[in-house]
């Protein structure tokens, strides 16, 4: 439903005590978004309610579609989409798991869908708490995928997510993690970009002629067999390699427009210059650990964290090239994988895969911690970093290569 | 033996070309049947429709498999394969196949003998004439033996199969191409097993006996044929998001042509045509055009012979379905009607076997004449 | 471009459109009713259409990729989207055109699916969408009673007792299914009060069919039409007989014509000459006898199928449409007017 613009909207640079949902609610704004689809379930869903309130007071003009549920939700605004509207969609846990036939289609039809997955343990039981696996499971399927740490890397992403995803090189949906609880419902202090550098970061969305227009008559996605499939899997899987350049490119721009992002577009270090060890996980979790990684080095440990920012694509170059430098990582996994070679982490086995042929490669070691929004409590960190020492002084077996972290016997 | 096919000693590939739904049943006894007969003289086999022609469509020629092969590691060659690029021998269960078969857009029109090693076998069931039959067969480019398995083609839907006894005739004349293969009493024995019934058997034996054979010499056939053949573009020069243009106002389709699934084509009587335009309207495959004179010419290129506009066309006798074998291309007849009016009526009169003039006495000459449909 | 885009009601068939949107080349079934419904139906809205094909013959057969024969632009959807599909296309178009994103114009926006994938999976997303009044599109159900596509599985929209692969005759049961026809159009009619137009037809009766799917798109709003398209492949007749079927599920009742405009309902062609007894109702076993998927049918199975759809007609208090009725006491207290539709006052 629509309502149009009333008041003109001030473009000075503001601050605003808002959660991550309430960040990336400005963003939408910002980024002048045309189509929304909603449908409840927690975490994610504060997003569509900011945004409702947005539109409720004439901020902003966006067709907002309540939804019959999440399949629907992800299919309207995919089609919306090919009609050429920049679109926003969201969801969490189980949720998440509704629209996965939307979700995979999406990334087929190379659709530039943005999403905010507010991430939620899976049923069953129902629990409302964090954990990673409801996002993940797009690893696989050609959308981009990045954890955020704070609001203010909220709406920095959202607003990447649109940038990266609707440039022509690559042209693919883009899944923003958003750690339920910690940044969906804490609020932060958030700097709202002015629309005057949002406009010039974010340029308007064009499909060119994908557009599906009586001006421009094409017919999309008719069906195939084996005699087509891999070469249509094979420009995706080239599309991907692309997002690299466009994440570089987007966060150098970024940079330069908002001062913020950081040094590399795909990790964030923490006092790693000395470092012997890392830790090494993305989300939220990094808050605790820096935390302890600051009363570790009082006692004189070199210890650092290297916080992974997009995990999709994966930035292999980038990790060996920092990772290399240390004798030891500890790899905390706000998820899991049961059965997997090491039976351990998700990130624990891509990231041991990415340092497969890396010469100097340090030792890898991994944690499954704070599953079901459990909170990361420093004697936990300290045990991850006695571990992880442990790992770098060869005083692990081989076969001791995951642990669970604070989990009763 | 001089009419027998070399294979390989060690396996032997049929494939049996049918028309989707219609003769589905059919293939599928057919090639099943090879399998165990051959498995009475311990031999091993495996059977298999083609994926990509399902879901079938009623008419839309598909194909089906029978590989029969010494023992499990010899057949190995043959299994989790989709469709034998190389066949022993093709059997065209519809005569009217082998004008070409055209399954799909990127599959073109391809010559019935295609898969067909040199000295291979065709067998095509038909009424017609060895020579009638190869008068409508592309141009050899090997040397193969046609067969010619005496009967109508077949045909029945998906729930009710039509138990006329082809499959039976089919297999006989397999046994008598390929006998060190399916020997034509493990034929019998097996169909004596599976129906009790000494007519079947005796089918099996008919079609051992009756089907004439003809070695056919490179060039022999028509050239006639349209060639349909495809380039498959790749992943950096196809379209990005799975996209192809859309068709242009008042074109058809240049790519899937789809006349290939027609077995009987509507010829038009525009001496008796009202111009009531319930045959355009009604055609779900948009292959009539109406002329300056407000007649309704069909245009054959895109004419998939379903019979629906002879069943709604108010006139009797005024759209005919006859058999596709007695054509020779997909011209536009309305033209010949215009410039040549008494040739193009004695044209049609030859071809349907029914007077232009509904109060003249049957035409001498035509036969082709059928019924728009039968039960 | 200039094109006139108003979508007058079409007097006959020789006032129908000449210019094809949907041409040859579809790998359709000889005889597919469901393409003639595709032909009519984008022959019906014109060039400045987009259309949205939820997965099934429709999708699979139609459009093989390396071509296509659509004219106007075409994608595809999910087999339960073509709600979804339909709602945010039009969503799209809508704030596009507010915003001067793209021309402000008319564009009709269809999204088909097949009885699976309208009746069953995707119910409830036409469901939402046909409350959505601030959309205009059209969702249009082609039901052949079964997933044709898929080799011919049982659907909710599958006749009773017919033969499916999932609902085969054996020795054991006869009748391998026994429920009955889901009532798609009244039941969506009777359930979203804000559509303005709901309707029933057949390509059998193409003009009227064509102006069903005008009438919707004229009207404007989510609105939904449904066609029963006899299916040579799953029904089992010979192909050239697809048009004949339609007529007889429409004469034989179990087929009725009707529209729901604004919330008044009227039966058109013979369905409208049966309900004033003008035209006698034929009994369905004409209907039956021509397909193969009824051809193991007992006499009491035709008797109950008879029986069904004389209740139907005797019973509803309107033919296939409002499945119930009210008590004979309450009829004055409802003020329900018990004389035939056609002589009931319409809006």
């Amino acid at each position: 439903m629509a309502v149009e613009v009333k008041e003109p909207i001030s473009d000075v640079e503001t601050e605003q005590l808002a959660t991550g949902c309430e960040a990336i609610a400005e963003a939408i704004r910002l980024a002048d978004v045309d189509v929304m689809a909603a449908y409840p379930i927690r975490p994610y869903d504060g997003v569509m309610q900011a945004a409702a309130k947005l539109i409720a007071n004439g901020k902003m003009d966006v067709e907002y579609i309540v939804a019959d549920g999440e399949h629907s939700q992800f299919e309207i605004v995919k089609h919306a989409c090919a009609a050429g509207s920049r679109v926003f969609v969201g969801s969490s846990g189980v949720g998440w798991f509704y629209a996965f036939e939307a979700i995979a289609v999406t990334a087929g039809l190379r659709l530039p869908v943005v999403a905010i997955c507010g991430n939620r343990a899976l049923d069953d039981p129902g629990a409302f708490g964090c954990e990673h696996n409801d996002a993940l499971a797009v690893r696989d399927l050609g959308w981009l995928l990045c954890w955020a740490e704070t609001a203010q890397e909220s709406l920095d992403f959202a607003l990447m997510a649109w940038r990266v995803g609707e440039d022509k090189r690559v042209s693919l949906p883009v899944a923003i993690g958003l750690d339920g609880a910690f940044l969906t419902h804490s609020q932060q202090i958030v700097k709202i970009p002015t629309q005057a550098a949002v406009t010039s970061f974010l340029p308007p969305f064009d499909l060119g002629d994908r557009l599906l227009h009586p001006d421009n008559p094409i017919t999309i996605a008719p069906q195939v067999d084996q005699d087509w499939l891999m070469e249509i899997r094979r420009q995706s899987d080239n599309a991907m390699r692309q997002a690299l350049t466009a994440i570089t490119e987007a966060h150098a721009d970024f940079k330069r427009l908002f001062g913020r992002g950081g040094d590399d577009p795909f990790l964030d270090e923490y006092m790693t210059d000395d470092a012997e060890i890392v830790f090494f996980g993305q989300g939220t979790l990094s808050l605790p650990m820096k935390v302890a990684i600051r009363r570790l080095r009082k006692q004189g440990h070199k210890v650092g964290l290297v916080r992974l920012k997009w995990f999709r694509p994966f930035p292999t170059e980038a990790i060996v090239k920092s990772l290399s430098r240390f004798k030891a990582v500890g790899v905390i996994d706000r998820d899991y994988s049961f059965g997997s070679p090491y039976y351990a982490g998700v990130l624990y086995h891509e990231l041991r895969s990415a340092l497969y042929s890396v010469q100097n490669r340090p030792t890898v070691v991994g944690f499954i911690a704070a599953l079901g929004g459990r909170e990361i409590e420093q004697p936990m960190a300290v045990e991850i970093f006695e571990k992880t020492m442990a790992a770098a002084n060869g005083e692990l077996a081989s076969g001791d290569v995951c642990h669970w972290i604070g989990v009763r016997d | 033996m001089s009419d027998t096919v070399v294979t390989d000693p060690t396996s032997i590939t049929i494939e049996v070309v049918y028309r989707g739904i219609f003769q589905k049943t059919l293939a599928q006894r057919i090639c099943r049947s090879v399998v165990l007969a051959a498995r009475k003289r311990g031999h091993t086999g495996t059977a298999f429709g083609r994926y990509g022609d399902s879901p079938e469509r009623n008419g839309v020629p598909a194909k089906y498999f029978a590989v029969v092969a010494v023992n499990d590691l010899e057949l190995e060659a043959s299994m989790a394969k989709y469709e034998p690029s190389v066949v022993d021998i093709a059997v065209a269960v519809d005569d009217t196949l082998v004008k070409g078969v055209e399954s799909w857009a990127w599959y073109g029109r391809q010559p019935i003998w295609k898969p067909v090693h040199q000295n291979g076998a065709v067998l095509v069931t038909s009424e017609k004439t060895a020579d009638e039959v190869l008068a409508q067969t592309d141009a050899a480019e090997r040397p193969y033996t046609l067969g010619i398995v005496p009967g109508l083609a077949s045909f029945a839907g998906l729930w009710v199969y039509k138990d006329d006894h082809t499959d039976y005739r089919v297999l006989g004349a397999l046994a008598k191409v390929v006998p060190q293969w399916v020997r034509i009493d493990d034929v019998k024995e097996l169909i004596r097993e599976q129906t009790k019934d000494e007519g079947a058997v005796a089918s099996a034996q008919f079609g051992f006996d009756a089907t004439v054979l003809r070695p056919i010499d490179v060039g022999e056939g028509t050239s006639g044929h349209e060639v349909l053949q495809f380039e498959k573009p790749g992943w950096t020069t196809m379209r990005p998001g799975v996209i192809v243009d859309a068709r242009k106002p008042g074109e058809r389709n240049p790519y899937y042509k789809k006349y290939g699934a027609r077995t009987l084509r509507p010829v038009v009587n525009f001496d008796t045509c009202i111009k009531c335009t319930m045959c355009w309207l009604d055609c779900p495959d948009e292959c009539f055009e109406v002329t300056p004179e407000g007649h309704y010419e069909v245009v054959y290129e895109a004419c998939i012979g379903c019979g629906i506009c002879a069943q709604v066309c108010p006139v009797k006798d005024c759209i005919v379905m006859v058999d596709e074998l007695r054509f020779e291309d997909n011209d536009d007849k309305w033209q010949m009607w215009k410039s040549d009016h008494a040739g193009y009526n004695a044209w049609f009169e030859q071809k349907t076997g029914i007077p232009v003039d509904p109060n003249a006495s049957a035409a001498a000459g035509g036969d082709g004449a059928v019924a728009g449909g039968e039960e | 471009m200039a094109v006139d885009t108003a979508l007058p009601q079409i007097k006959g068939v020789k006032d129908v459109p000449y210019d094809e949107l949907f041409v040859s080349g579809h790998r359709t079934c000889q005889g597919c009713e469901s393409a003639l419904v595709m032909r009519h139906m984008v022959k019906a809205s014109g060039p400045r259409t987009i259309v949205l094909g939820s997965t099934g013959c429709m999708y699979v057969a139609n459009t093989t990729y390396y071509t296509t024969p659509w004219v106007v632009p075409w994608m595809h959807t999910q087999l339960g989207s073509s709600g979804s599909a339909a709602l945010g296309t039009a969503a799209g178009l809508k704030v596009l055109m507010r915003k001067g994103k793209i021309k402000n114009e008319k564009i009709n926006v269809i999204a088909f699916c097949g009885d699976g994938g309208g009746a069953d999976m995707g119910l409830g997303a036409i469901s939402a969408t046909l409350t959505h009044k601030e959309y205009d599109c059209l969702i249009l159900l082609y039901d052949n009673e079964s997933y044709a596509n898929t080799d011919i599985q049982l659907s909710s929209q599958t006749p009773y007792g017919a033969v499916t692969t999932f609902s085969p005759s054996g020795t054991k049961k006869r009748l391998m299914h026994t429920r009955w026809k889901k009532n798609v159009p009244g039941m969506l009619a009777a359930g979203h009060p804000e559509s303005r137009y709901i309707a029933a037809g057949c390509a059998a009766y193409a003009v009227d069919l064509m102006n069903k799917i005008r009438r919707a798109l004229e009207l404007g709003g989510p609105t939904f039409v449904h066609t029963l398209d006899p299916c040579p492949k799953g029904w089992d007749y010979h192909p050239a007989y697809s048009q004949e079927l339609g007529h007889l599920a429409v004469e034989t009742g179990i087929w009725p014509l009707y529209e729901v405009l604004d919330g008044v309902c009227s039966l058109t062609g013979p369905t409208r000459q049966i309900a004033e007894g003008r035209k006698k109702r034929k009994p369905v076993y004409e209907y039956l006898k021509r397909q193969g998927r009824f051809a193991h049918f007992a006499d009491e199975d035709v008797e109950h199928f008879q029986s069904e759809v004389d209740k139907m007609w005797n019973e509803w208090l309107v033919p296939g449409v409002i499945p119930f009725t009210v008590r004979a006491k309450d009829q004055a207290i409802l003020k329900i007017d018990t004389k035939p539709l056609h002589e009931q006052k319409t809006a």
